[in-house]
């Protein structure tokens, strides 16, 4: 960690240092069903386990809720985001969550929700469900295939899009002196953030509790505790808090472009110093490895109007 | 680069191979270079008053009969508005652009075209879509609309594509269709699907429909919803009303592998 406390925006101070992010590959699906409800259901089924590309392969969330008047079948809709290291990692996340959340899930059909030259073959596992029965219909430069299920048929479009300029690690470290106070504070950059197209917040609720540092005394092990920022730790390691830091929550944002990822940091950072003073919440800052890893970098004192 | 219109001084006697009128060679060049053009023997003003208009990369074609076959043969942009009936062959394997038919339409119509519209305010003749004997497939994409009905074989060895026609279609539509759908508003003639393999039959109803379709009952399948949403897209206002939400589904023709469908919406 690097960095100062610099300034000072509404009682709660932010630390001269920047989150470091690192490119990432990315696609969008649109998921839609007979009732919003449902929609919901297959997408956040298919989103599921997804928080960390290190342990689930993927980082996923909700994007945002379509309107019928904007999906390709004009039923109520999701549009979910997938990120991984890269288009050949994020194909078989894709496979798998889709094959077995959203195939699966009653009414479901899902369509590609991101525009770009390079694609992936969404289609390639769940339409051999059909076991010969599938078929396909081009409609225009679009394919889809239907998979004949026990409701009817699933529809999913043959191949989305992918893009490689997707960034992962966008994050904002909110510290405090109050655990439920910096919580719900959390909890509002979280719903400010995701009011935001193009980007998610994959860890439960948009909120991470455990941030890590990379490595382990033990051996296997890729990440472990962030003593750092451990408050019951202070004392007996080398630590980053306050002495009036009881609790750090992070929250971690993908974003399909730069630009995303950026325009969150913003409001994420906005809503905290808007309502955190209040809550409890005493300092923010963010996490980073020097800038020697990551090829992005949000400096948080950008984001300080 | 502005269009041209090009009116045929009096009616052909025999049949006119218009296939060389394509509209990014002819509007590229002034009216007065297009009349001296080597055509049939003469020139291209010899049978045609040609004058420049407004309408950029458009072709018009004025005073046609159903004796001017191959219109738009192999277009790949631009639009030809044919003021009149065209004759055979009319956007044979089209693969991109527009045309547009006020009158009628004769056999072949849209055969093995890949992509691009055709619309025919009137009716169209036999093999709409179809193949020509020897080839391997017909239509393989792009939409044909027709306004009236439409004859027989409509979409012979079609494979991909979509023909819409407001009228009817004449006997087995779709006969040993590969792929691709035809929609028609007025129903299908008799023996629709014929030897069919895969593909889409959609219409109210079907004159003597054969042994060899399973009723799989009635059904809504979201794919009804995409193929009109796709329609509306293409058509505009020539589009038919969206399809009901539910269809009575007939799997066909099982005398081949069965994969196909009849849709009824009625």
């Amino acid at each position: 960690m690097t960095g100062s406390q610099t300034m000072q925006v509404n009682g709660v101070a932010i630390d001269d240092t920047f989150a470091e992010a690192f490119g990432m590959s990315g696609t969008a699906l649109i998921i839609t069903a007979d009732s919003q409800k449902w929609a919901n259901i297959a997408a956040t089924t298919m989103t599921g386990f997804g928080t960390s590309v290190i342990g689930c392969g993927a980082e996923c969330g909700i994007d945002y809720e379509v309107p019928a008047s904007e999906t390709p079948d004009g039923r109520p809709g999701v549009r979910v985001l997938i990120f991984g290291f890269s288009p050949d990692a994020i194909l078989p996340q894709l496979k798998n969550r889709v094959g077995q959340c959203v195939l699966t899930s009653p009414g479901s059909a899902c369509y590609n929700g991101l525009d770009s030259a390079q694609r992936l073959a969404l289609s390639a596992g769940p339409r051999f469900f059909g076991d010969g029965w599938q078929q396909s219909k081009r409609f225009g430069g679009r394919r889809f295939w239907r998979v004949p299920v026990m409701d009817g048929e699933f529809t999913i479009e043959d191949n989305v899009g992918v893009t490689t300029d997707a960034v992962g690690g966008g994050n904002l470290l909110i510290l405090g002196r109050d655990r439920v106070g910096l919580l719900e504070t959390a909890e509002a950059a979280v719903v400010a953030i995701n009011k935001l197209p193009d980007v998610i917040t994959p860890f439960p609720g948009g909120i991470v509790r455990s941030g890590s540092k990379v490595g382990s005394k033990y051996k296997g092990a890729v990440a472990s505790t962030n003593n750092a920022f451990c408050p019951t730790l202070r004392g007996t390691t080398k630590s980053e808090l306050d002495a009036d830091t009881i609790a750090v929550l992070e929250i971690v944002i993908d974003g399909l472009t730069s630009k995303a990822v950026s325009d969150a940091m913003r409001v994420g950072l906005k809503a905290v110093t808007d309502i955190g003073a209040a809550k409890g919440v005493t300092r923010v800052s963010a996490g980073n490895y020097g800038g020697k890893l990551g090829q992005h970098h949000y400096h948080l004192k950008d984001y300080v109007a | 680069m502005s269009g041209l219109r090009l009116r045929l001084k009096s009616a052909p006697v025999g049949r006119l191979d218009l296939s060389c009128l394509q509209p990014p060679v002819l509007t590229s060049e002034t009216a007065a270079n297009v009349a001296r053009m080597p055509f049939e023997g003469g020139s291209l003003g010899d049978l045609f008053e040609v004058s420049a208009i407004g309408d950029a990369d458009t072709l018009i074609l004025a005073g046609t009969t159903d004796t001017c076959d191959g219109i738009g043969d192999h277009l790949k942009s631009g639009t030809i508005v044919v003021e009149g009936d065209a004759g055979s062959y009319t956007g044979r394997f089209m693969k991109g652009g527009r045309i547009d038919i006020k009158g009628s339409a004769g056999n072949y119509l849209g055969s093995g075209m890949k992509g691009g519209l055709i619309t025919v305010a009137g009716s169209a003749g036999n093999f709409v879509g179809a193949m020509t004997p020897g080839e391997k497939f017909g239509m393989a994409g792009g939409v044909i609309r027709v306004g009236g009905d439409i004859g027989e074989r409509a979409g012979d060895r079609m494979r991909r594509g979509t023909i819409v026609v407001k009228g009817k279609t004449g006997a087995m539509a779709g006969s040993r269709m590969a792929g691709g759908t035809i929609w028609a508003e007025g129903g299908f003639g008799p023996a629709a699907g014929t030897l069919m393999r895969r593909g889409t039959l959609i219409g109210p109803k079907a004159e003597q429909m054969l042994a060899t379709f399973a009723d799989c009952g009635e059904h809504d399948m979201v794919f009804l919803r995409l193929i009109s949403r796709f329609v509306a897209a293409e058509l505009g206002p020539l589009a038919p009303a969206a399809l009901p939400a539910r269809v009575r589904r007939y799997a066909g023709d099982l005398a081949t592998i069965g994969k196909g469908e009849l849709l009824l919406t009625g």
